[in-house]
């Protein structure tokens, strides 16, 4: 028989006789996505993925199993045909459940894909561990000491328990391996990019510019790099010495020069820097304090300032500052009340609100109280005024809580009568931090900060803005991502190709607190102990000296947390095409709202794991466990919304199974599956 | 083969036929166990997951055994319109039973039906095919009350 | 006054519903000598039962509603003047008996009374032509296939005639399964060899060589009287055609519940023992059908037409209907009418023919027709001037479909009524493609939540979005017409949708969740009827009879039961609460 002429996208194209619009796109390199269709079994025709437009009937076809007809103009490209596939993805999307991603990993604002450096810590592979992290996370050794862990609030060990202590996963790699890893580096490609600020999104983005070979200058005004981990992290939290070891790594790599002492407007200009270099980023960060609005308030040591100053001596050479306040309720605040405690203080926070709305971390709160930081809630400073004897009296007034105010915190009330005054040697204010707009930028609607979209300046095309300075004052691991985010916008920029964000598709089961204990799928044998507790230095050695607050934890001590990972995420997430496609076509899992088929997760196989709430009923496994291997142990079971792929009498693979695992290859989703991840 | 069911013989033991013998042995046993699906797989040769599969696919077939009154609740066009959800609800509540299930003790079973032609008594039920209309929680109770009392 | 020739009654499964049974017995008891013989349905099923009298003088009279007492029929007996039954004179007018002139008049399993009646004389004919001229003879009555889609009759048989193999196999669509749909169920029951000669007919045009009858399981009377003709047929030897070395086998199959099987190709799936999925075609079953041989399937009521078009002629034939949709068509009429039942009507006729003077609606009372069951559409009582045929319906956004027509009153909810027909689809959509297994669903749960006073305009904007994808995405024919009820319905009644979800108003009183149950106190006689009605104590006596509505599931007793219709459904007070 002779060839069928036909037109794919307006291109001519010749099929063999019993070739489907799908084959023949393929070859002549149009591809067409598909769930469903498998070569080695007979034509299922169901996810319907893979439609495409007869354009003379307006008729859309499963080009899966149509096959062309002489002189058929077929369209397989078009936003309508395109719109299609996403309806019929978007259809199964919303039957679907499972975790594409562990919660762990998308609660990382980072997104360091956290489940899989854990299990290379289980499974005592610490390099392995620290090359994963270190794909989001250039900053380990410091990250894996101040980080509020993101990860750990969203970890499903929290139901009933605790979270994995994740965060001890990424401290212990980098500790062990910090002088001697190195990235497979590529070489320098001429680009060179200046970057205002050698703090955490500075840093950041040079390290992610290098691993694309593109060389950075870094503008660090301070006399050493390390930003708000330097000057505004004490040092009982990050060493200094800990923080000059991983910046080390930053000049080994090659191709990232740090320049300290540089102030912008003195010894350099943005003007300056954008004629010398092929992009600009700004990383200046949130250096000044927010103010109390009090009188009086000129007396006040600023907290970010006051920290960074000590941070600059050595702390056995700072005095003592005495009795001490500290007005606010932050990380910075409690910061500068244990930093002055240990300098010898008798310190007291102070905060207009009660313990439950601090901004603060908890386990830091506690950590504070434990070393004898006292608090006075609920209370308001209303003037500071000196004594005569060069003493200092802070008027307050107490407060009560009363509605919700934007922020969802109850705002506090003023109790009428209620003013009282406190005497101290040293009052601290750390209310909050602001960025410093440098000249010629546009501040944001908050008046804070620069307003860059996509990373990039408005006004000026070679100037982009990551870090604090774009987002306000945020956390380390948020300044790195932004930092990151910074760099590939800079390396399309460079390429001369707009820059899009990737969009990655992900289904989530829920947050823990929405999920019950059955709920939670094991893939193997999770260790039921308890979360490790750190082994704290003497509390005297914590109150009077800016000794780490405790040593790292042992390999094997990790490896045993890291054995209560439950492993979340789907097995299949790396070769899943439900995913693959939702991903290419933008699909929003929650497009489509509505009911979930009843179905479970069967574990009882040995190896293999069939997760019925990801299946998308194209019954390709039944069709190769009865067509392939002649074994028909799976059967399509019931009809409509509820069908189903099952056992016989839903019992499990039976014992004459024979584990080929032809069922879980062919698999176009994470439904019959491996039971393991590695 | 499992001896009870030997009346399969009668049935023609080719593929295009498990429809039949699967008809076959509800008939006579009201339902199709497992024990069924597995004579029936033997005896056409089909594997029993297929089998299940065809099975579960056709309204028809029944997989618990049926309650010794069988009530078919009505919800075609008029009974749903004179409320045969409520009645369902009702007869649930009652007996403690979905849709599709039968009691402990054997006593009754509930399926919803399309229609059982009686459109003008709307709502109604059929308890082992003698049909009850114009339903009301009362009527309802004293009816399931009466059958609970015969045992 | 004439003698009593032969006593007649209908015992059709509409006749028997309706208490022919008793009717049958009661007859009997005292007919004597005088034959009594049991006949299928005419059609006029609101006045089942009916009994028929042949007199000797070759009148009839008829008597309708008959009760299954000794009374009556000793009143019959006796040729009362009472009870009669007259045939509607504007009906009669309208109608175009034709495929079901003998339905109801003859003893359906007795051959030798078809054959009286002209039976077996079309396939007398047949046989003396050549196949190649039964075939044009069958594409030049015009005939399009009855069972929905309307595809040529004559041109499906020449692809099939076309395959020159040994083994080819004909199916007759018996799985009639639209709810509201009997037409095909009716035939069977009531002239079932006038379908098998059908069925004879195709087999020599076609050279068909398997014949199936694929027919409901809950259809027994009609299986039972189809295999009792096929029976008769082979003993008369009917069965053997002068091209065939071997009699013909027909062969009835039973569904097992499952609407989908009414797609061809899930049906030739079914009939091989398998799950009734339907199949991308081509492959077209003439090209590749039941266990692979070439095969047609026709609707019962397209088979019961042949034996016309060679009565009669297929010029005749052809001269009847539009020019588009030739020859007759059988609706199931039900819902807000007043004579419901089977009516045979010339394709032509107007929508508003049916429904004001063959179903006797008042004008003013009804605001839609839904044709083509689940997968049809509403038709709004402004368009009711059309004429009916396969085309102008699918303009309308409905479908000829199979025949039902149920008309529906102004005191009905269109949303309600979508919803009604999603859920339908929902449960019998077979899980094989995404838009139909998942999107009906969410079309269905859309529905839902707008009748529950839950829904938004992201539902009713979405409704818009997904509908048109399943019809062009479905891969059969199912999925394919499932969202016609909502679009047709948003197409129309759109204001309706608004009212739900904008001022949670259903402007019929049909959605229990917008209304509430009200007592007017002027009408009340404080009867305390309803009091005692009340499944969940929701009134109260003490208090004004007051509806605590919170507690009323809106059943409707109290309604009934009220003598002076002082209890109502009205809008829900707390509307917009």
């Amino acid at each position: 028989m002779s060839d069928i002429i036909f037109k794919i996208d307006g291109r001519e194209v010749a099929a063999q006789p019993g070739e489907t619009i799908l084959q023949a796109a393929a070859r002549i390199g149009v591809e067409i996505p598909t769930l469903c269709y498998n070569q080695k079994i007979s034509k299922t025709t169901s996810c319907f993925v893979c439609v495409v437009k007869d354009c003379k009937t307006g008729k859309f076809l499963p080009s899966c199993s149509a096959c062309p007809a002489p002189g058929q103009e077929i369209d397989a490209s078009s936003d309508e045909v395109k719109d299609m596939r996403r309806t019929a993805l978007s259809l199964l999307v919303s039957e679907h459940t499972g975790d594409c991603e562990a919660p762990c990993t998308l609660a990382c604002p980072a997104h360091a894909t956290v489940e899989e450096y854990v299990r290379a810590g289980r499974n005592g592979d610490f390099r392995k561990a620290l090359e994963i992290i270190k794909q989001r996370i250039p900053l380990p050794m410091s990250v894996g000491r101040v980080c509020p862990r993101f990860c750990e609030r969203d970890c499903r060990r929290n139901i009933g328990g605790k979270p994995v202590s994740i965060n001890d996963v990424k401290r212990l790699s980098a500790d062990m391996y910090y002088d001697t890893y190195m990235e497979d580096l590529p070489a320098l490609n001429g680009k060179r990019v200046a970057i205002v600020g050698a703090g955490p999104a500075g840093l950041s983005a040079a390290y992610y510019l290098r691993l694309q070979g593109v060389a950075s200058f870094l503008f660090e005004q301070m006399p050493e790099a390390g930003g708000m981990l330097r000057y505004g992290i004490p040092e009982f939290r990050l060493p200094k010495d800990t923080l000059r070891k991983e910046l080390a790594h930053f000049g080994k790599m090659g191709g990232i020069e740090i320049r300290t002492g540089q102030t912008m407007g003195k010894d350099f200009t943005i003007e300056q820097l954008e004629q010398d270099f092929d992009a600009v980023i700004l990383a200046v960060g949130s250096w000044a304090s927010s103010s109390m609005r009090i009188d009086g308030e000129e007396a006040a040591q600023k907290g970010i300032q006051w920290l960074g100053d000590i941070a600059g001596k050595n702390w056995k050479d700072c005095p003592n500052p005495g009795r001490t306040i500290v007005v606010g309720g932050g990380n910075t605040a409690i910061d500068c009340a244990r930093t002055a405690l240990r300098l010898g203080g008798d310190v007291t926070i102070v905060y207009r609100r009660t313990r439950n709305e601090m901004p603060a971390q908890a386990i830091e709160v506690d950590e504070a109280m434990e070393e004898g930081v006292k608090f006075e809630f609920l209370t308001a400073p209303a003037a500071l005024t000196k004594n005569a004897d060069g003493s200092l009296s802070l008027s307050c007034a107490r407060m009560q809580l009363g509605e919700p105010d934007a922020s969802g915190r109850r705002s506090p009330v003023l109790i009428p009568g209620s003013e009282f005054k406190l005497q101290a040697d040293t009052v601290i204010s750390a209310i909050g931090q602001r960025t410093v707009v440098p000249e010629g930028f546009a501040a944001s609607k908050r008046g804070f900060e620069i307003s860059a979209d996509d990373f990039t300046c408005s006004g000026r095309k070679k100037v982009f803005a990551a870090g604090d300075c774009v987002s306000g004052p945020a956390t380390v691991v948020e300044a790195l991502a932004a930092g990151r985010k910074a760099a590939l916008s800079v390396v399309d920029f460079l390429n001369g190709v707009p820059h899009k964000a990737p969009y990655e598709f992900n289904v989530s089961r829920g947050h823990w607190r929405s999920l019950a204990k059955e709920d939670l799928v094991y893939i193997r044998q999770v260790s039921d102990a308890e979360r490790i507790q750190p082994e704290y230095i003497p509390l005297e050695e914590r109150k009077t000296t800016f000794h780490e607050l405790y040593p790292t934890f042992t390999p094997e001590q990790v490896s045993g947390e890291a054995d209560r990972c439950i492993e979340c995420s789907c097995t299949g997430k790396h070769d899943c095409l439900l995913k693959k496609h939702s991903t290419a076509y933008g699909v929003d899992p929650n497009a489509y709202k509505g009911a979930k088929p009843i179905s479970a997760v069967d574990v009882r196989h040995k190896y293999i794991i069939h997760d019925k709430q990801k299946c998308i009923r194209c019954g390709t496994c039944v069709k190769v466990c009865s067509e392939v291997i002649n074994k028909s142990l799976l059967g399509m079971m019931k009809r409509g919304f509820h069908t189903m792929v099952d056992t016989t009498f839903g019992q499990g693979l039976p014992d004459y199974c024979v584990d080929c695992g032809a069922c879980v290859k062919e698999c176009p989703t994470g439904a019959l599956d491996w039971k393991k991840k590695e | 083969m499992n001896s009870a069911f030997s009346y399969l013989g009668e049935v023609e033991p080719d593929k295009g036929n498990l429809i039949k013998g699967l008809q076959l042995i509800q008939t006579r046993e009201g339902y199709v166990s497992n024990d069924g699906i597995l004579a029936a797989a033997e005896h056409f040769g089909i594997p029993a997951a297929e089998v299940e599969g065809v099975l579960t696919f056709y309204a028809q077939f029944k997989r618990t055994k049926p309650g010794k009154y069988k009530l078919s609740v009505c919800d075609g066009t008029a009974c749903h319109i004179k409320g045969s959800t409520q009645i369902r609800a009702w007869v649930s509540a009652e007996l403690g039973i979905g849709d599709g299930e039968t009691t402990e003790d054997g006593l009754f079973s509930i399926e919803t039906v399309a229609c059982l032609g009686c459109c003008s008594l709307a709502p109604v039920l059929s308890i082992n095919g003698r049909v009850y209309g114009k339903l009301d929680r009362k009527s309802l109770t004293k009816i399931l009350n009466e059958y609970k009392a015969k045992g | 006054m004439a003698d009593i020739k032969r006593i007649k009654v209908g015992t059709a499964s509409c006749g028997l519903a309706a208490g022919a049974g008793a009717v049958l017995e009661a007859i009997r008891k005292q007919a004597g000598n005088i034959p009594v013989s049991e006949t299928g349905c005419m059609g006029h099923c609101y006045a089942e039962p009916i009994v028929e009298l042949e007199l000797t003088d070759g009148s009839s009279i008829f008597y309708g509603r008959v009760k299954g007492t000794d009374e009556a029929a000793a009143a019959i007996l006796a040729q009362s003047e009472e009870g009669r039954f007259v045939f509607p004179e504007k009906r009669s007018k309208l109608e175009k008996l034709l495929v079901t002139r003998l339905a109801g008049h003859i003893n359906p399993v007795s051959l030798d009374e078809y054959k009286a009646n002209g039976g077996f004389s079309a396939l007398e004919k047949v046989l003396t032509m050549t196949p190649e001229q039964v075939v044009d003879a069958v594409k030049a009555s015009g005939l399009r296939g009855r069972g929905g889609a309307g595809f040529p009759t004559g041109m499906k048989w020449s692809f099939l005639a076309a395959k020159k193999v040994p083994d080819k196999v004909q199916i007759c669509n018996a799985d009639e399964g639209d709810p509201g749909a009997f037409m095909d169920r009716s035939m069977m029951e009531s002239v079932p060899y006038q379908v098998l000669e059908g069925m004879l007919i195709g087999a020599y045009a076609t050279g068909a060589t398997r014949l199936f009858i694929y027919c409901r399981a809950e259809y027994p009377l009609a299986i039972k009287h189809l295999t009792i003709a096929i029976e008769e047929m082979k003993k008369a030897g009917l069965n053997k055609l002068p091209n065939r070395e071997a009699p013909l086998e027909i062969t009835i199959k039973e569904g097992a519940g499952a609407f989908v099987c009414g797609e061809e190709t899930a049906m030739i799936h079914s009939l091989e023992g398998k799950r009734g999925t339907p199949r991308f075609r081509p492959p077209f079953p003439t090209d590749s059908g039941w266990n692979t041989l070439p095969t047609a399937i026709n609707n019962v009521e397209t088979f019961a037409n042949i034996p016309i078009i060679f009565q009669i002629g297929a010029d005749a034939y052809a001269a009847i209907g539009t020019e588009k949709s030739k020859g007759t068509k059988i609706f199931a009429l039900a819902g807000d009418v007043k004579t419901p039942g089977l009516v045979e009507v010339p394709m032509g006729i107007t929508l508003g023919e049916i429904v004001y003077d063959i179903g006797g609606a008042e004008p003013g009372t009804v605001k839609a027709v839904q044709t083509g069951g689940p997968s049809g559409g509403c038709i709004p009582a402004s368009e009711f001037g059309v004429k009916i045929d396969y085309d102008s319906l699918g303009k309308l956004g409905a479908i000829m479909g199979s025949g039902g027509l149920i008309v529906i009153g102004n005191n009905r909810c269109m949303v309600e009524t979508a919803r009604y027909f999603l859920n339908f689809t929902r449960r019998e959509s077979c899980g094989k493609c995404t838009f139909c297994r998942v999107g009906t669903t969410r079309m269905y749960e859309a529905l839902e939540r707008i009748t529950s006073g839950k829904g938004s305009m992201d539902d009713i904007a979405f409704l818009e979005d997904i509908a048109p994808k399943i019809k062009k995405g479905a891969l059969c024919g199912l999925g394919q017409t499932a969202p016609n009820p909502a679009l047709s319905t948003l197409r129309y009644f759109k204001n309706e949708y608004l009212a739900h979800v904008q001022d949670h108003v259903c402007e019929a009183l049909a959605c229990p969740a917008l209304v509430d149950v009200a007592i007017d106190p002027a009408k009340c006689i404080k009867c305390k009827l309803c009091v005692k009605t009340c499944p969940v104590g929701a009134i109260d006596p003490a208090n004004n009879f007051s509806v605590d509505n919170a507690k009323c599931t809106k059943c409707n007793s109290c309604i009934e039961v009220c003598p002076k219709k002082a209890v109502s459904r009205v809008r829900k007070q707390s509307a917009n609460a």
